[in-house]
Order: C-alpha cells, then sequence, then structure tokens
C-alpha cells in the first residue's frame, strides 16, 4: 500500500514538473562556439529560467531555419547585415527597452549602427574583424593589406575563410571599390583579381582557421579576429593586422523573433548577458571585442592588449545585406575556384 | 480437363502476402514513404521553383534551374566528383578485395576476430576519425616526425589539404563498405568449386580471374554501390581534408542551401545527383543479372 502511495506521488509530481518548467523557460539560437555554458547555467541558478539552446553555423541556416518556420525560438542571434534583412521582413519584434536596464553598458559606438539605427530591435552582443595573422617566425617582410599576403611567394602557405562573400569583399576592397555595391560590373571587375587570389591558397577553412596556422601547415591566415585573438594568446608571434584598404567589421546581435513566445524571458535572458559580470565570461571563452564597455573594465590588461579583440582604429565597414546578389558571389567564386 | 489444383498453400510458401505480413511490413513501408519518398518529391518540386531574397521558395515555375545545372561549371564539378569517386572505390577493390578473401578463409575463431577489426572504427564519430588523419597527415604531423626520425630524405612533406588526402580519407572512410559485401560472398564460396578448377588445369591466376572473381561479383557490386555512390556526394571529408579547395558536387550542394539561400538550384543539383544513382544501380543490376544468366 505504502508503495503504491509513493508510486501515485512520484507519477503526480511528474505531471507537475513539466507545468513549473513551462512556466519559466526560454528558447535561444545562437551560434556554435559563441555563448558560454556557465553564462546560461548561471541564469538558469539565479532565475529557475531554463534555457533550451540550439545553434547554428551560418546566418544562412539562422534565416533558412526561421523562413522554414522550425522552432519557436524567443531569441536569435543575427550578424548585422542578416539582423537588417529581418527587421525589413518584420521578422524581429521591438523591444520593450524599460526591461533591459543593462543597456546602458553597451558603447555609444555600438549604439544606432546602419543595421538598427534606432536600437528597436537589437541589442550588440560581441563585435569583431575580419582581418590578417601573421606567422612572424616565418614571414619576415611587412604584411599590410591584400596585395601584400596574396603574393606568389606566399603560395600554399595561405589560409582564408570559407565564405565567399568575404573573398569576395576582400578584392573590391583591394581594387578600391565599394564592399556592398555588389552589382554585376563590380563583379566583373572583381573576377580576375579573385581568380588569381584561390590559385594561391591552401586552406579555405571559416570553422576553425587557426587550425592550419598552429598546425604549421600554413603561415598567413584572412580569418575572424577572435581565431586571431586565440592565436595571439597560444604565441606571440602570430600578429593581427587590419587591412589597410579597408576591413570588415561585424556586430553579432541579440533579438527577439516576432514569433516569440516567451518574450517576457526573453528580455530578462538578453538584460542578463548585458551585465558586466556575465559579458566578461564571454570575452574569457570567446575574445571577440566587447561591445560592453562596463564588461571591458573588468578584463585583464592582457586581454585588453590583444591587438585581435581591441584592434588599432581602422577602415572599419559592416556589411549590408545584399539580397540576391548573394547567390551571384557563390557561382563566381565556386566557377573560379573548379577551375583551379 | 481441369488444372491439377494448387496444393493447398502453406503459410510461410504464399504468392500473395496476408494481412500479417502486411502488418510486418507496416513499419518499413512508413519509414519508406516518410524519410525518402515524401522528401524527395519535396525536392522535386522545389528543383522547379523561384526563390526571394532570403532564401525562401516561391512557387513559380521555372526551368532556369536544370539550365544552370548543365552549366558546364557545374558539369565539370560532376566530372570532377565522380572521377574521385571511382579512383576511391577502385581503390577500395583492390585494397579490400584480399582483405576481405583472407578474412572469409581464416578459421572461424580468427574470421570473428579480424571482422570485429574492421568494425571497431565505427565504434568512433566519423568527424573524429577525419580529424585524426589531420593530426597524422599535417605538417608537423605524425607521419612527417616518423620519417624524420628515420632520417628518410627529401620531407617534410605536404600531404594535407592536396588531393592525394581527399583519396586517402575517402578511401579510409569507404574501405569497410568494400570488405563487408565481399566478405559476405567469399565467405559463401564452395571451396570444391577452386578445386575443380584446379583439377581441370587452371593455374592460380586462371583460377582467380574465371572462378573466384565470377562467385564474388555480387559481393564487388554491392561494394561499389556502397562506396562509389555516398562518395561522390561527401563534403565532409573535401573540406577538412582537402581544404575546401576544389568543390565537389557534395559541396556546391549544400552551399546552395546555407550560404548561396539557393534551395531551388540545390534541389535540382540534388534530382540530377538522385538520377545518376539510379542509373548506377540499373548499370550495376543489368551487369549482375547478365552475370548470373
Amino acid at each position: 500500500m505504502k508503495k503504491l502511495h509513493s508510486l501515485l506521488l512520484s507519477l503526480a509530481t511528474l505531471v507537475a514538473l513539466p507545468a513549473v518548467h513551462a512556466a519559466g523557460e526560454v528558447n535561444l539560437f545562437g551560434w556554435s562556439e559563441y555563448v558560454p555554458q556557465e553564462v546560461l547555467d548561471g541564469f538558469t541558478k539565479e532565475t529557475g529560467i531554463k534555457v533550451n539552446f540550439e545553434t547554428y553555423a551560418s546566418n544562412e541556416e539562422l534565416l533558412s531555419k526561421l523562413v522554414a518556420g522550425a522552432g519557436a525560438y524567443d531569441i536569435v542571434q543575427p550578424s548585422d547585415y542578416t539582423a537588417e534583412v529581418m527587421i525589413r521582413r518584420k521578422m524581429l519584434a521591438p523591444l520593450d527597452r524599460q526591461k533591459l536596464t543593462n543597456l546602458k553598458n553597451i558603447g555609444p559606438q555600438y549604439r544606432g549602427m546602419v543595421h538598427d539605427p534606432e536600437d528597436k530591435y537589437t541589442v550588440p552582443y560581441m563585435t569583431g574583424t575580419v582581418g590578417i595573422v601573421v606567422n612572424t617566425a616565418v614571414v619576415k617582410d611587412p604584411i599590410k593589406g591584400y596585395r601584400d599576403v596574396f603574393q606568389p611567394k606566399h603560395r600554399d602557405r595561405l589560409v582564408v575563410l570559407n565564405d565567399n562573400r568575404e573573398i569576395v569583399t576582400w578584392a573590391f576592397y583591394a581594387l578600391g571599390l565599394p564592399a556592398n555595391e555588389v552589382t554585376a560590373a563590380n563583379l566583373a571587375k572583381a573576377r580576375p583579381v579573385v581568380a588569381s587570389w584561390i590559385k594561391l591558397v591552401k586552406v579555405f577553412d571559416s570553422d576553425s582557421p587557426k587550425t592550419a596556422l598552429l598546425n604549421g601547415d600554413v603561415d598567413i591566415g584572412i580569418v575572424w579576429s577572435g581565431e586571431a585573438a586565440i592565436l595571439w594568446n597560444e604565441d606571440k608571434k602570430f600578429q593581427y593586422v587590419l587591412p589597410a584598404e579597408g576591413a570588415h567589421q561585424f556586430v553579432d546581435v541579440l533579438a527577439i523573433p516576432t514569433t516569440a513566445k516567451h518574450k517576457d524571458e526573453a528580455h530578462q535572458l538578453i538584460n542578463y548577458i548585458l551585465r558586466p559580470e556575465v559579458a566578461k565570461l564571454v570575452s574569457d571563452k570567446f575574445p571577440y571585442t566587447n561591445p560592453n564597455l562596463a564588461a571591458r573594465r573588468l578584463l585583464s590588461p592582457e586581454q585588453l592588449a590583444n591587438p585581435a579583440s581591441y584592434p588599432q582604429a581602422g577602415n572599419l565597414q559592416p556589411f549590408r545585406d545584399i539580397g540576391k546578389a548573394a547567390a551571384d558571389i557563390d557561382q563566381l567564386v565556386t566557377d573560379l575556384k573548379s577551375a583551379n | 480437363m481441369h488444372a491439377p489444383a494448387d496444393p493447398a498453400p502453406l503459410p510461410g510458401d504464399r504468392r500473395h502476402p496476408g494481412w500479417i505480413a502486411w502488418a510486418l511490413l507496416a513499419p518499413m513501408v512508413f519509414w519508406l514513404a516518410a524519410f525518402v519518398v515524401v522528401p524527395a518529391a519535396i525536392l522535386l518540386v522545389y528543383s522547379f521553383c523561384e526563390r526571394d531574397e532570403v532564401g525562401g521558395v516561391v512557387f513559380r515555375f521555372t526551368l532556369e534551374n536544370y539550365q544552370r545545372v548543365f552549366d558546364p561549371v557545374y558539369l565539370r564539378i560532376f566530372a570532377r566528383s565522380i572521377g574521385y569517386a571511382a579512383l576511391t572505390t577502385a581503390i577500395c577493390v583492390v585494397v579490400g578485395y584480399p582483405v576481405a578473401y583472407t578474412i572469409a578463409r581464416a578459421s572461424e575463431v580468427w574470421r570473428h576476430r579480424l571482422l570485429l577489426l574492421v568494425m571497431v572504427p565505427f565504434w568512433t564519430s566519423f568527424l573524429i576519425r577525419t580529424y585524426a588523419w589531420i593530426t597524422i597527415l599535417k605538417q608537423e604531423g605524425l607521419l612527417n616526425g616518423f620519417l624524420q626520425a628515420m632520417h628518410a630524405g627529401g620531407g617534410p612533406f605536404n600531404l594535407l589539404y592536396t588531393p592525394a588526402a581527399v583519396v586517402i580519407g575517402l578511401v579510409y572512410a569507404y574501405l569497410p563498405f568494400m570488405i563487408l559485401p565481399i566478405y559476405g560472398s567469399a565467405e559463401k564460396l564452395d571451396n570444391s568449386l577452386i578445386e575443380a578448377a584446379y583439377d581441370l588445369g587452371a593455374g592460380p591466376v586462371r583460377a582467380f580471374s574465371a572462378v573466384i572473381v565470377p562467385l564474388t561479383m555480387p559481393g564487388i557490386a554491392a561494394g561499389t554501390l556502397l562506396v562509389f555512390v555516398p562518395a561522390i556526394g561527401m563534403f565532409a571529408i573535401t573540406d577538412l581534408m582537402g581544404g575546401a579547395k576544389v568543390p565537389m558536387i557534395g559541396n556546391v550542394i549544400q552551399n546552395q542551401f546555407l550560404q548561396a539561400r539557393n534551395w531551388p538550384f540545390g534541389a535540382a543539383l540534388g534530382v540530377v545527383f538522385m538520377l545518376m544513382f539510379v542509373v548506377t544501380y540499373g548499370l550495376l543490376q543489368r551487369r549482375g543479372a547478365r552475370l548470373a544468366g
């Protein structure tokens, strides 16, 4: 009898438990390797709100999944130019600024950026640049820009991002073309440059370009600044250079889709991440540029001295959404790669 | 004149399956319908559609996607993928056949042990095994280190991120899929047929080519199918070990669904790819039927 009683009791709790959790959960859809687990655990510990975390590896994957109507996500983490198109297509809900008391920690230079001029829909999470990392133990001559990287003498000693838009944009910079004007005429001008560059590259890798540099398979890379920052932490011979011709600056943001079911919890989590001591945890794990100035004050001098995380000012520009031209870029680079 | 009455059907000897048979088949039929037929149909429909700027599919009929598939750029990529897959299959046959034959002819105890060794790699994730090859082939890796320790001249060799590395990776990944079907055929091989060949004056080469190979042909055909078709579409190995330098058809399809936001074109490539599979399968079936006949 006692047994039956305890069985019924445990059954009752089993039924009750999901009800308790359903009251407090939030579905986060973010970049892989970008949100430290301890941040999410800390949030759950403090608020009791469970965080369901799913990841994607590219903005396009995020867009595809949202367009296909998959999942009920409460927070997404697009890059600036993807947030721009999501705002235009009314896929993001306006934020309730009253609930985001820690928004004041974000530096003024990261407010009102082109993708969201009124800061209505997005909050900066981390920012970074795409630049050149040089193994100075091997490469002795100075590397200042893309033209210095893509030299015949560096053939088969280069790693670059496996990202067709990035590669074409570097060619635009080298030619002095506006980075976001992806027209047929500009692509035709860039074509011979990209063709000659692609022949020199040994590895195309967006996921972990630092690996080829660490392994000694290549000596120069054009990579995400966070990757370069990890390399610099590993060995000071890896120097980061912002290309003189111009470089891509990206801002990854936090935003709430219009379809979100837990908007209140989503605001709570965003506000939690904006806390200085929490944003610092992100910097510790993923050394990109932290837009949270209050968090920057908590970083060690070594972290702040990392030239890839906090580079000297350069000619930095954001990507804008280019719509269908993305497919033209893909066709161009696929064509040139397969001609090798 | 009456035709002789059919003997009373035995439960296991029916020409027409009863409801029990259908009930047993139901999970399989459901699985095929839900995960093969329906996705293939969606792919087919998408391949005739247009797309919008964020990569959504717009249901307006167009043949543009198929026109693009037959652009020389993509035909060349198809051809290259087939070339790599064919080379991989050939190496797998040459390497896998002796292994499978030896295992099949070994004593029972050894047979089990050796088979286990063939299958042990499957206990680890495929990606981890591929990364292990990166550790071996990289410039400061195990192979170059070993060669330097042996004072073999010429090094360090540039192996990783070359076509050779891609073929090594593909052969490594697919070799078990060649060994196991050939083993299945070779194990059933009747020894007396080989002895008969020798008795009738065949030398070892003749006995092998005229008796052993034809009898194990079903295994070779099955292995070829299991290696060749997935090897054409593989994209992870070409990315990781080839440095993503020369695109294979798998990489191009993957790109359409992600970077290029062009699902309809990716679907068209996928449909053509599936047709290629059907053709390969048909050819092998016909060849098998001819041999059996």
